[in-house]
């Protein structure tokens, strides 16, 4: 036999378990009796296959985590929330960027989103970002210029008047 | 002239794109949740038990389980603006492009948190530690006993990718659709691993009940 002719035995072998496994997980497998009808696929599936498949699909345990951690964490998705839904409305300006990667374990939200090395990367500090710089720095712009022309504006009284002129007088 | 027949077939070049006949099954929730970021809580309930199973799974240990879970769902709300839907009909109905999504990242959150594990050895130390103190209390030796069941042994005994593609049909129930999207593999590849693995379980459990 030729390697391939076994590699599509395999494949076709691979296929009829995969259909059974459709018609059994369908099933819910709530009575241990519940099984596939016997028809052409389970006829032409390997024994101990389907035995392994529906031991699996009775006794796989699922897990489910404690109220407390699950009522913990959507309160955290709910602050989370509220602060996207703030800068959302502030103009979407900034966002919050961690400082630097406090520990090996967390990591970079890029990688969770693509496929990429995660192991690799050199230990880094990201470039620090913050939401509110756009609007402090307008503001201390905003005084600076309110300062100045308070300095230069002309007086509305002649004693505010001579005032600023011995003021302008005087070295600096 | 008679006016053509927009569903005519033979003039494919003006029938426009083809019709999206299967949706995405978390189309509504993803929409909402797009809108106010608050409605995520629904994405989130619906999904914990599944994502915790998978993590708990693969790290064998709760506290890490919780970590990885809760790092998948905070990574998918902070990024949900950057998921695409693409369902497909062939994907058939139910399915979910989202819960692909959100296993990708559940995925790279556990292989990260296995990689820190491993430069950081001193952390087995710890889970150890965790798992000794917990000896006196019945409720966790029952849970445990529970958890060594033949089955779950079986299943965390198999390698890699074998194993992730087992916990994701039997444990999750995802389809090999949706399986191959999670792994980054082929369908085909997909039945393989899963007809591979299965036929190591038999092996497993035939020798066990021996």
């Amino acid at each position: 036999m030729t390697a391939g002719a076994t590699r599509d035995g395999g494949e076709i072998e691979a296929l009829v378990t995969d259909r059974y496994l459709e018609s059994l997980l369908a099933l819910g497998l709530n009575e241990p009796s519940q099984t596939p009808a016997a028809g052409s696929i389970v006829d032409r599936l390997q024994p101990q296959v389907r035995l392994a498949s529906e031991r699996l699909a009775r006794e796989a345990p699922r897990y489910h985590p404690s109220f407390r951690f699950e009522e913990r964490v959507a309160l955290r998705l709910a602050e989370i929330a509220a602060s996207m839904r703030v800068r959302e409305a502030a103009g979407g300006e900034g966002t919050v960027v961690p400082i630097g990667l406090p520990d090996a374990g967390t990591p970079d939200p890029d990688d969770l989103l693509f496929d990429g090395p995660l192991d690799d990367r050199p230990d880094r500090v990201r470039p620090l970002l913050i939401g509110g710089a756009l609007t402090s720095a307008a503001l201390s712009l905003a005084g600076a210029a309110f300062a100045v022309w308070w300095r230069t504006r002309p007086g509305t009284t002649p004693m505010e008047r001579a005032v600023r002129a011995v003021g302008r007088g005087r070295p600096a | 002239m008679a006016r053509r027949a927009i569903w005519n077939t033979d003039q494919p070049e003006e029938a426009g794109p083809p019709r999206i006949t299967h949706l995405d099954r978390d189309r509504a929730l993803v929409a909402a949740a797009r809108i106010d970021p608050a409605r995520f809580e629904a994405l989130y309930r619906k999904y914990l038990a599944q994502v915790y199973s998978y993590a708990y799974y693969e790290l064998g240990d709760h506290h890490d389980a919780e970590d990885a879970t809760e790092r998948t769902f905070v990574a998918a709300l902070t990024n949900l603006h950057r998921f695409e839907e693409r369902a497909r009909p062939e994907d058939g109905q139910g399915a979910s492009t989202f819960r692909v999504w959100l296993f990708r990242i559940a995925r790279n959150v556990v292989a990260d948190r296995q990689r820190a594990r491993y430069r950081r050895p001193e952390e087995g130390l710890e889970a150890a530690a965790t798992l000794a103190d917990g000896a006196a209390d019945p409720a966790a030796q029952v849970a445990r006993r529970d958890e060594a069941s033949a089955a779950w042994r079986a299943i965390e005994r198999l390698p890699g990718d074998r194993r992730r593609a087992i916990i994701l049909r039997f444990v999750d129930e995802m389809s090999t659709t949706e399986i191959a999207g999670v792994l980054g593999r082929s369908e085909g590849a997909v039945r393989v691993l899963i007809h591979r693995a299965l036929r190591s379980v038999a092996r497993d459990l035939d020798e066990g009940s021996r």
